[in-house]
């Protein structure tokens, strides 16, 4: 609360008040100019070509409704739904426990914690273009593990087929990005009391008892929390599987956004890729509120 | 952290147990083989740029190779101009730094520091984007920049990085942090409001500056799809020029001069992270906090 003794109220005058305020607005002044142009503008925008036929030749001319109704019809558009969807169920099946897991066991450790933490953490700091250039080597047909297969007297495993696609890429993203997550868990571990582990003991807990009913119960509001987060992230994912498969083979890693990119800078459909942008946007915030809405309701619970 | 003497999940007296001695045994096995397979890709990534093509075809292939050809990042300049895709990259990552750090301070220390009005509003006006996800405006984004005129311009980076709900958030909370009296005192010595801001507020914010600084970099270092979309040829920093003329899908560049010019890529931001890991890290969990 600011202090009253000079208000502007109790002298009004236009001069007093912007003097009054002089310093506040010019500091804000830049940011708010910037948050219009490249952040509102763009929103609002997004929301009125998905109206337009954008043709930079010849003009944007308003067609309604048409770009959702060819979203809508499109078969890719279902295609890119489920593959999203299977993959973010896929990401949360395969990824979501590894970094809680580590956490654990890595906070147990009695020498080389310090290490082992930052071993983890080590696939995160690699620029995503180095990540995809190695993986696409790894996962060669005469790559490493390819080779390492055959080695031990399997067969090799084709990582690009349509059936193994999403799953390779899977892997290749909980290698990356497992590392972040432990860490932050690591530090949820480190803020559990210790007299809780005591206690339990003492009243005859084993091991995966206290895991069960001490640590992973202290840890549910930060694991919600990452959830949450993951699920944000993997529903806009098309990096990878851009730059892994193109989206390909058959389009089984074509996801929703990927196909937003392939409209708007393939086909030059602007028009049709704002229209997908807020048909996500819809979605994604609808699905922000009801995590806020069932958080709260938990705790009021 | 925890320090050594105190105990966790487990306590002295469970390892006197057998089955638990043998699960831990498992578990550090497990973090043993999950730590090798997180160094492999480093070492056989920056080895196999020193291989010579058939010896990286070679069937088993070696780990080491069996000389040192440096001559394969000699060779990786003919594809790329690394330099020059470098000065473009550290451009770009001086003037977003410059342009976001300097005008997202002062905006937060308005909003932390100083008189406002309708101050509730403004900073929803701010931090409510923080809700839409930036996906959904990608494609309108890329098409009012055009509309600007900025494509293919370093201001199509240095002026929207101004634009980041996220980093004025971390800035406001650090800056809600010091205590008002400060400020006071320096006002009744006659500081204006820029000094008490310059003065003041950005040395005793320096971790979390330079957390951004750190977050800042990696951004740009990474991001290659974007930058391809925005720059063309000569102008590309480092990560899109890698992506559109080293290693898109079906390239057929040699692998060991691709792995060459990875090894170049992936130094600075393994070196800085050698360096910085305390501000990374603390980076981390101020990322977790955002949702």
């Amino acid at each position: 609360m600011e202090l009253q003794l000079d208000s502007p109220i109790a002298k009004p005058g236009l001069r007093r008040r912007t003097r009054w305020y002089f310093w506040g607005l010019l500091f804000l002044i830049p940011e708010i100019v910037i948050f219009f142009i490249f952040l509102w503008v763009p929103i609002a925008k997004g929301v009125a070509y998905s109206f337009y036929n954008v043709d930079f030749v010849s003009g944007n001319s308003f067609v309604g409704l048409q770009n959702y109704s060819e979203v809508l019809s499109n078969p890719d558009f279902y295609t890119a739904i489920k593959n999203t969807l299977v993959y973010m169920g896929l990401a949360l099946l395969i990824g979501f426990w590894v970094p809680i897991a580590m956490a654990i066991a890595v906070s147990e450790l009695k020498w080389f914690q310090g290490p082992a933490r930052i071993v983890g953490y080590l696939p995160s700091i690699i620029p995503a273009i180095v990540l995809y250039g190695m993986w696409q080597w790894f996962y060669d047909p005469v790559g490493p593990i390819n080779t390492f297969l055959n080695f031990i007297g399997l067969e090799s495993f084709d990582f690009y087929s349509k059936e193994h696609a999403v799953f390779s890429l899977i892997i290749l993203e909980t290698w990356q990005n497992f590392g972040s997550a432990t860490l932050i868990y690591i530090a949820g571990l480190a803020a559990i009391p210790r007299d809780l582990y005591e206690a339990s003991e003492l009243d005859g807990a084993g091991v995966w008892a206290r895991i069960r009913y001490v640590t992973l119960p202290s840890l549910k509001n930060l694991i919600l929390l990452l959830l949450v987060l993951q699920v944000i992230a993997t529903s806009q994912a098309f990096q990878s599987q851009l730059l892994m498969f193109g989206g390909g083979p058959d389009n089984a890693t074509l996801t929703y956004l990927l196909l937003t990119t392939r409209e708007a800078f393939t086909y030059f459909n602007f028009g049709k890729a704002s229209a997908m942008g807020v048909i996500m946007f819809v979605v994604l915030v609808l699905f922000s509120i009801l995590t806020i809405k069932i958080r709260k309701g938990g705790e009021e619970a | 952290m925890k320090s050594a003497q105190e105990r966790a999940i487990m306590s002295r007296y469970d390892f006197r147990k057998s089955g638990v001695k043998v699960v831990y045994a498992f578990m550090v096995a497990c973090i043993v083989l999950i730590s090798l397979s997180m160094l492999y890709p480093f070492v056989n990534t920056f080895l196999n740029s020193l291989k010579s093509t058939q010896e990286f075809f070679a069937f088993p292939a070696p780990f080491f190779p069996s000389k040192f050809l440096w001559g394969n990042y000699k060779e990786s300049l003919t594809y790329l101009n690394i330099g020059l895709h470098f000065k473009n990259t550290i451009l770009i990552f001086a003037g977003n730094t410059f342009f976001s750090l300097t005008f997202l301070g002062l905006a937060a220390f308005s909003l932390s520091h100083l008189r406002v009005p309708i101050k509730k509003w403004i900073t929803l006006y701010f931090l409510s984007t923080l809700l839409i996800p930036a996906a959904s405006y990608l494609i309108p984004n890329f098409l009012n920049l055009k509309d600007l005129g900025l494509l293919n311009s370093y201001w199509a980076y240095w002026l929207p990085a101004g634009a980041n709900a996220f980093y004025l958030l971390l800035l406001k909370n650090f800056f809600d942090g010091i205590h008002k009296e400060l400020f006071e005192s320096a006002r009744i010595d006659g500081a204006s409001e820029f000094r008490c801001f310059l003065g003041i507020a950005v040395p005793l914010s320096a971790p979390i500056l330079i957390t951004l600084v750190l977050l800042g970099f990696s951004t740009t270092w990474n991001d290659f799809y974007w930058s391809s979309l925005v720059m063309q040829e000569d102008k590309l920093p480092l990560a899109g020029a890698i992506y559109t003329k080293i290693i898109y899908p079906g390239s057929t560049i040699n692998w060991n001069v691709r792995f060459a010019i990875l090894s170049m890529t992936l130094l600075p931001p393994l070196a800085l992270f050698l360096f910085f890991q305390k501000y990374i890290i603390s980076g981390l969990s101020l990322g977790a906090v955002k949702g």
